[in-house]
């Protein structure tokens, strides 16, 4: 089993920089998602990883050995792409086969592998059939058959489930998920879908702009953000980000001054972090909460987002449960959970807490 | 559609394939007419007495009879003419799509200076009309000493038909997605493989649709045989026909039997390549 270590690796495309001197560690047989919106750089890094473009600078081994200058397929990956990219000519059992097919693998040998891995997708009985005959679930499990028929040192899976409906999308996470654990094999995921991120991995890359925001397991990524951009990003409803000012060592927000405890140093504005699930709605002039008035009400299933206007442009959604009644331009109050208080600081953008 | 809309549709259809179809008809029915049947009034559209003389003629030295002044007569050169016209029509087809084919690819897969502009200058180059560059062509062919060598139309055949066979093939490999060559290469696959396996296969249909055009437009040409060559056994099948009117008279059947024994390998080859040509052609109308 095979780690990927990244270092230093710079991507230019003309004179838009894509990657910068970016570093990474992929634990061998971790599975690891790079997460970030479009743009940020993650099928770039893919792609660097897989040796379908060169870097600028920069390097990147799989263990001991150095691989940013072999062909891919001297890599011994396996990729699954967004568009499955099956081979449209051959048939499934040819397009699962390819691989070994190329490295001049024994026909009997090459029909067993073939055979095995399309008992264990399930897709035996399409084995003869062209992708074209093929739904899109049946396909990508096909590309998914091609990546693991090789045994590779290591996955490398572009938005594989991002062409799927909702509801196969749903089931494949788990599948995938389920070979990973059986297979054991270091996988690198790229999705700009966090629910993806956080149910499959071991491991989120947040990115953006080419730059590592933060790697950590789900748990941390999602409770311990490292800055105003990965505050943000993960999480739905997104984070409240508001500006908060630190007046005689009391964190003031409107004016509402709030029982957190400050981190050492910290400076005189500051941006208060809090999820909507963890605001609670109280009546205005409740000591710890910030009164203002309904601006928004809106109805997501079991639960009700009431998003509240603290002070001019400045609102704090809470996530309440749908029984919670409210009406628009109402007198309430939002009351942050202080155990759940995220600072950051706006000049960096780093988080103060944790 | 309402019963009258579609009489009237079909009868409109069908006049206009009667139309189109009318000098095949007529052809195929004079080729088999006897010759005193030919110039009958009025005439008959279909022969009342068979004859497959002409064919005869053509296909294995027949009579003599018919060919004018003394020595070989032209149908004799029959066969001659049609081996030339399947050799600079396949050896120009073959020289067209190999070229168009690899430039295309480039063009559509490597990034270099004026990638952009080679299909569009090239698609302009097929516009203008042959006959402004054939003398041009001629003069170089005198002096390359090529002239009257079958050698030289199979290059003039490649001139004008290769810009058009780039222009379908670029077309053709724009709609080749790029990931399931990366897909070959991350499996394995050398570049020439993955050419070779995974990208031809892909390209048949627009390969077979210029290699269809190609053929067409050098088994059809009449200008480039006509200023290129001389000496009656090197002449293409369409300026060769041109011995059977001899100034005072036309040999009426032996020129329908020829039309129709040319038209017999593009008709054929047309009937196989149907499928494979509207693809071909879609994929230029609908990317290009």
């Amino acid at each position: 089993m095979t780690d990927v270590v990244v270092q230093g690796l710079s991507k230019s495309f003309g004179s838009n920089q894509v990657l910068k001197a970016l570093d990474l560690t992929v634990p061998s047989r971790q599975f690891v998602t790079l997460l970030g919106p479009s743009g940020c750089g993650k099928t770039t890094l893919l792609r660097l990883i897989a040796g379908l473009e060169s870097a600028t600078a920069g390097e990147i081994r799989f263990g001991d050995k150095r691989v940013d200058r072999l062909p891919p397929g001297e890599r011994n990956i396996a990729m699954v792409f967004q568009s499955y990219a099956l081979y449209p000519t051959m048939d499934v059992a040819r397009n699962i086969g390819y691989g070994l097919e190329v490295r001049g693998t024994p026909k009997p040998e090459r029909a067993e592998k073939i055979g095995t891995v399309a008992k264990v997708l399930e897709i035996a009985h399409l084995l003869l059939r062209k992708p074209k005959q093929l739904s899109g679930g049946q396909r990508q499990r096909v590309a998914l058959g091609r990546a693991m028929a090789r045994r590779p040192d290591i996955f490398l899976m572009d938005e594989p489930l991002s062409n799927l409906d909702a509801k196969l999308r749903a089931a494949m996470r788990g599948e995938l998920r389920r070979f990973h654990l059986d297979l054991g094999t270091t996988t690198v995921y790229v999705t700009h879908d966090q629910l993806e991120a956080m149910t499959m991995s071991d491991l989120v890359v947040v990115m953006n702009e080419g730059v590592v925001q933060q790697i950590g397991t789900p748990e941390e990524v999602y409770g311990k953000p490292a800055n105003l951009f990965v505050a943000g990003f993960i999480g739905t409803p997104p984070m409240n980000l508001v500006p908060a000012q630190v007046k005689n060592g009391v964190l003031t927000v409107a004016g509402t001054p709030l029982p957190v405890p400050l981190p050492p140093n910290a400076p005189a504005e500051l941006v208060l972090g809090v999820r909507p699930q963890d605001v609670t709605m109280a009546t205005p002039g409740e000591p710890g909460a910030i009164p203002g008035k309904v601006w928004m009400v809106e109805l997501i299933g079991s639960e009700r987002l009431i998003e509240v206007e603290i002070a001019p442009k400045i609102r704090v959604t809470a996530e309440v449960r749908a029984s919670h009644r409210a009406a628009l331009d109402d007198a309430v109050a939002v009351r942050p959970d202080p155990g759940h208080i995220h600072l950051f600081d706006p000049t960096t953008g780093r988080a103060l807490t944790g | 559609m309402r019963p009258w809309v579609a009489a009237i549709l079909y009868a409109v259809l069908g006049a206009i394939t009667f139309v189109v179809c009318f000098p095949l008809l007529w052809a195929i029915s004079t080729s088999l007419k006897p010759k005193d049947e030919i110039f009958r009034w009025p005439p008959t559209l279909w022969p009342e007495h068979v004859t497959l003389d002409a064919y005869r003629e053509l296909l294995f030295g027949g009579s003599v009879a018919s060919a004018p002044g003394a020595g070989v007569p032209p149908s004799a050169y029959f066969l001659t003419w049609f081996g030339n016209s399947i050799i600079v029509s396949v050896g120009s087809t073959i020289i067209s799509i190999t070229v168009a084919t690899l430039a295309a690819y480039s063009l559509t897969r490597f990034r270099f200076w004026g990638q952009r502009s080679v299909p569009y200058i090239a698609i302009l180059g097929y516009m203008v009309p042959s006959v402004i560059f054939v003398f041009p062509m001629f003069l170089t062919m005198v002096s390359l000493e090529l002239t009257d060598t079958l050698f030289s139309l199979i290059l003039g055949y490649v001139c004008i038909t290769l810009p058009f066979c780039l222009w379908l093939m670029w077309a053709f490999f724009r709609g080749v997605p790029i990931e399931i060559e990366e897909a070959a290469l991350v499996d394995g696959a050398t570049r020439l493989q993955v050419f070779r396996q995974i990208v031809l296969p892909v390209a048949l249909p627009g390969i077979i649709a210029a290699s269809i055009f190609s053929l067409i437009v050098s088994w059809n040409d009449y200008l480039f045989g006509r200023v290129f060559m001389n000496s009656m056994e090197n002449l293409p099948l369409t300026v060769g026909v041109m011995h059977f009117f001899d100034g005072t008279h036309v040999d009426w059947a032996l020129m329908m039997a020829s039309s129709v024994l040319m038209t017999l390998p593009m008709a054929i080859l047309f009937g196989f390549m149907q499928r494979h040509l509207v693809a071909g052609f879609g994929a230029g109308a609908v990317k290009g």
